[in-house]
């Protein structure tokens, strides 16, 4: 069993030695049509990773109205930590807002000379429990503490949470709608070199069938092959893609473009590689797309000959 | 061995290729079929190794009955027969040993056996000096021994050889059927298809002679 499997392995390497350009061809197709989808597949799992830090971060903030007297704010506060969902309230009172204003400015606080505190609201600033740090959940949240009549507005992003939230969605379809017209491509692609192959070693195969070789004995090596194409093209455009992210994108091109206060700000983000895991998925989808391309061409060029 | 009880090939254009063939072959006979070119002896021999269905009729080749349906019994019955060509079917990017051991890999065999069996097929045949190099180097005869081992490798009871002689001139002609007479002597059925009638009228053998598809009356 194990010689017999080695044997097809060894005819399949030989297969592809003997028809070079016609292989490399395909795990050259393969390559950069993988290339495509395994790009998009990163972009959407650093927006997916980059939405979940923010949605971590996410803070939603009630201001409340002016003058309403502290035990009421007291009662509030009390009736607020009681929502569902919420995890901790902070009251920020108007002189607290001038403080963190002061040391934001820094050596600018002057610019808030003559400003009283009192023109600042006090606000409520809620943290979340981590399962309702999501656009529904704080939308849910954000329709309850409206209800309240001395809330006077309530912020948290919502545009950005929006805003992110449909281009993930966006890439991931496009990923999808993309991975779908590839994999047509693909099959098609390594199906015609298989029968390019095919019809070099003709006079092998019909020997073959002469001999009395099993239908399984002279398709398995092309399968073989086609998961071969499969692994090979793949497997290349996960390096060309570890390359561009590692070299190109990640120190070049990216903290290239971006103002130093971005470069602040998205330091706390990291840009990932797609995970092993994901990676193996990617691999394995390119082998399967392989093989089913020498599948198509085998159920078309190498009946057993009756 | 062979048995085949009024068996018609037609082609789709309406030309009918062999017309109700009776024929039975005994296990260790050697037979020669003849008749001109277009008699139907290729069509007869395909037939008997599967390469083509008979339109109608029976035929039982070592015990398989070839006209029922399944694959299986196909590739079963070519593994028990060898197959001698014209044009011999050699591999022209192999060696001669290569050429002779892909009948046995593609058979299951182990490599160590197949060593074994390439050397032992290639003494019977006069080519053991020869088993590294290319069939391209060889002359006809050669390749022609070269098939007749490949043939021969896996132990068949029956051989079935198509012109085997045909690309031969006569010294090489005789040297290669002396091969044959040799594996007739040790019990290998034989079944030979030829046009040359001084060959056949050199060898003691039955002759089945065919004309338009039919066994012309007298032949055996």
């Amino acid at each position: 069993m194990i010689s017999s499997s080695l044997y097809m392995i060894w005819r399949a390497l030989r297969n592809m030695k003997g028809n070079l350009f016609p292989n490399l061809t395909t795990i050259a197709i393969i390559g950069i049509t993988m290339l495509i989808f395994s790009s998009f597949s990163l972009i959407a799992f650093n927006l997916t990773a980059f939405l979940k830090i923010w949605e971590d971060k996410i803070e939603v903030i009630a201001y409340l109205k002016k003058g309403i007297p502290l035990s009421e704010v007291e009662e509030l506060l009390k009736n607020t930590r009681q929502l569902e969902g919420i995890e901790t309230v902070k009251y920020v009172s108007p002189f607290d807002a001038m403080a963190f204003m002061e040391s934001k400015l820094g050596g600018q606080k002057n610019l808030l000379d003559g400003i009283q505190p009192g023109v600042l609201p006090s606000s409520f600033e809620i943290r979340l429990k981590k399962d309702f740090r999501n656009s529904t959940s704080i939308k849910e949240v954000v329709s309850l503490l409206n209800q309240f009549p001395q809330i006077e507005e309530v912020q948290y992003g919502q545009e950005w949470v929006e805003n992110v939230s449909a281009i993930v969605h966006i890439f991931r379809l496009t990923q999808w709608v993309l991975g779908g017209l590839l994999l047509i491509g693909i099959i098609f692609i390594t199906s015609n070199t298989l029968q390019l192959t095919i019809s070099s070693r003709k006079e092998e195969i019909e020997l073959m069938h002469i001999l009395g070789a099993t239908p399984a004995f002279i398709r398995v090596p092309f399968y073989i092959e086609g998961l071969i194409q499969g692994l090979l093209g793949t497997g290349l455009a996960i390096l060309f893609l570890f390359y561009l992210y590692y070299k190109v994108l990640l120190y070049k091109v990216f903290f290239l473009y971006v103002t130093p206060s971005m470069k602040e700000w998205l330091a706390g983000i990291p840009i990932l590689f797609l995970p092993p895991d994901r990676i193996a998925l990617i691999i394995s989808g390119g082998m399967v797309l392989g093989f089913f391309g020498s599948f198509v061409a085998s159920m078309r060029f190498l009946k057993y000959r009756v | 061995m062979i048995q085949m009880t009024h068996v018609f090939k037609t082609y789709p254009s309406h030309i009918s290729a062999l017309s109700d063939i009776n024929l039975e072959v005994s296990a260790g006979e050697f037979i020669f079929i003849t008749g001109p070119s277009g008699s139907g002896k290729t069509t007869l021999l395909h037939i008997l190794f599967c390469a083509e269905k008979p339109t109608s009729g029976e035929v039982i080749v070592n015990g398989i009955h070839i006209t029922q349906k399944g694959l299986k019994r196909i590739y079963q019955l070519r593994r028990k027969m060898g197959i001698v060509f014209q044009d011999f079917k050699l591999l022209q990017d192999r060696t001669v040993g290569e050429n002779i051991a892909f009948a046995l890999e593609v058979t299951g065999h182990v490599r160590k056996e197949v060593k074994k069996k390439v050397s032992e097929i290639l003494g019977r045949v006069g080519l053991q000096e020869r088993k590294e190099d290319s069939v391209l180097s060889l002359s006809a005869g050669e390749k022609q021994r070269v098939a007749i081992a490949r043939a021969l490798v896996n132990d068949p009871p029956l051989l079935l050889a198509d012109e085997p002689t045909g690309n031969l001139d006569d010294p090489i002609t005789l040297e290669v059927m002396e091969i044959f007479k040799d594996l007739h002597h040790r019990g290998t059925t034989i079944v030979f298809a030829t046009q040359d009638i001084d060959l056949i009228q050199r060898y003691p053998y039955r002759v089945v002679y065919l004309l338009n598809g039919r066994k012309v009356n007298g032949s055996a």
